[in-house]
């Protein structure tokens, strides 16, 4: 099991090396969100500290969007999906994907929350990074399950949104909350923390479903 | 086609869904004082709440239902898990557009960035997300599985619209009688907003049951086996048809 999850991993890596498919999707549209949003809510620096840590996080939770497409999106154009589906287990496959999105979203999260920082002139308080981690796993289990769920029919591809952005908004909230000062930190931190448990277990429970055809 | 004649415990909950919406607008309507601070709009919580209570309710059905389905496959399942889904968007719609209407005269406003306001919001969409995912294929089977993942993955929203008034403390009040310190209510009050919930728990029971009903019938219809008229041979000495072209298309 962890040694197709590694396998499955290290391939996500590979085509993601080949395509730069993520990478170009959501890098200068995180870069545009948070240039623009500065724009829209400043120039004063105390409109942008209160609203630079809802930028940062409101960039990560759409670029879900575009990132869910790279989750089946190579295998389902190549018709390498089934070969796939045949050879690793649901729950292998689960891992693997997991970990290339998560690792794709706390880029983007570094590369948003970086950018408020800069731009925005905003502190860096080290609940932050936790708000991060746990955070972008949850919308990484997110990402992964609708990913898988609308690669496989060409209909309602614009689904993506609506099941995508509501059901990320506890990890928009705690990653807020944690990302700005004079917050208690419990609160969101446990929100935060049971969220992403019950996303990343619920989302592994219903992952094999997914799978069939 | 006729229609089969309702079982018995089908007319008792029309029957008794009648007396509970009759006496809880008897109760709401006259029995109950105005509020003393928010007036007559204080009798829409009479629905808001009861609506609000039948949409957790109904979405803990999706949850329990889509589980069940997946693990069993049987579409009966899925059929209460969507009869569910749709009762509780609408009853989701139907607390938000109250509390709107309740809102303008003791808020003075229709709308405001309220967390439990923004959640509940949030919830009507993952629902009907929910219900737009069985239109991704028209396969029946691979509908009910996407339908039932998201069944499950939206049911993690729940808690997070309940305790949302715990959790931040803004405008929205918090749960008057679930709360661990209740406010103090009006008996008459108290009576009337109970029976209004059951009154719409049996309500939305029979609505329930009626849209299970026609739920069958279409996967019924679905799934019955389509009489093929066998082909005319023609007789050897009848004249021959000549051949026709039919457009495809119509302009």
């Amino acid at each position: 099991m962890t040694a197709q999850a590694l396998a499955v991993f290290r391939r996500e890596l590979a085509v993601e090396r080949a395509g730069r498919e993520a990478l170009v999707t959501t890098v200068p549209f995180v870069a545009a969100l948070v240039v623009l949003a500065g724009l829209a809510f400043g120039p004063s620096p105390r409109d942008l500290s209160v609203t630079g840590p809802g930028t940062a996080w409101l960039a990560v939770l759409v670029a879900t969007i575009p990132l869910s497409r790279t989750v089946a999106g190579t295998e389902v154009a190549e018709d390498s999906w089934d070969a796939l589906r045949g050879l690793v287990a649901p729950g292998a496959m689960f891992a693997g994907k997991l970990l290339a999105v998560w690792s794709g979203l706390a880029l983007t999260w570094l590369l948003a929350g970086g950018l408020t920082v800069v731009l925005f002139g905003l502190p860096v308080p080290p609940q932050s990074f936790y708000g991060g981690a746990v955070g972008t796993l949850a919308l990484a289990a997110l990402t992964t399950g609708f990913g898988v769920l609308t690669a496989s029919g060409p209909r309602r591809r614009g689904l993506l949104a609506a099941l995508l952005l509501p059901a990320g908004l506890p990890a928009l909230l705690a990653g807020t909350q944690l990302a700005s000062t004079k917050v208690s930190v419990l609160p969101w931190a446990v929100l935060v923390t049971l969220y992403a448990a019950v996303v990343v277990v619920a989302a592994w429970a219903v992952f094999p479903a997914l799978l069939e055809e | 086609m006729p229609r089969p004649a309702p079982a018995r415990a089908d007319r008792l909950l029309r029957a008794s869904a009648a007396v509970a919406v009759v006496a809880a607008l008897v109760l709401g309507l006259v029995v109950a004082p105005p509020d003393a601070v928010q007036g007559q709009a204080q009798r829409l919580m009479y629905v808001h709440v009861p609506a609000a209570w039948l949409a957790y309710l109904t979405f803990t059905g999706v949850l329990v239902f889509s589980v069940a389905y997946l693990v069993t496959r049987n579409l009966k399942w899925d059929r209460r898990a969507q009869a569910a889904g749709e009762l509780g968007v609408g009853m989701t719609a139907l607390t938000l557009a109250e509390g709107s209407l309740w809102g303008r005269p003791v808020w003075g406003t229709w709308w405001v960035w309220d967390p439990r306001l923004v959640t509940t919001a949030v919830l009507l969409l993952v629902y009907l997300g929910y219900l737009s995912v069985r239109g991704l294929s028209d396969d029946r089977a691979a509908g009910a599985r996407r339908a039932a993942a998201v069944g499950i993955i939206g049911f993690v929203d729940i808690p997070v619209v309940h305790f949302s008034v715990v959790w931040w403390r803004t405008l929205h009040q918090p749960a008057t009688l679930l709360s661990p310190d209740p406010a103090p209510i009006d008996p008459r009050m108290l009576l009337a907003l109970l029976v209004a919930l059951v009154a719409f728990t049996l309500t939305g029971a029979v609505v329930y049951r009626r849209r299970l009903t026609m739920l069958a019938a279409a996967d019924a219809a679905a799934l019955a086996p389509v009489a093929v008229p066998e082909p005319a041979v023609p007789a050897d000495d009848a004249p021959a048809v000549p051949l026709a072209v039919v457009p495809r298309s119509r302009p």
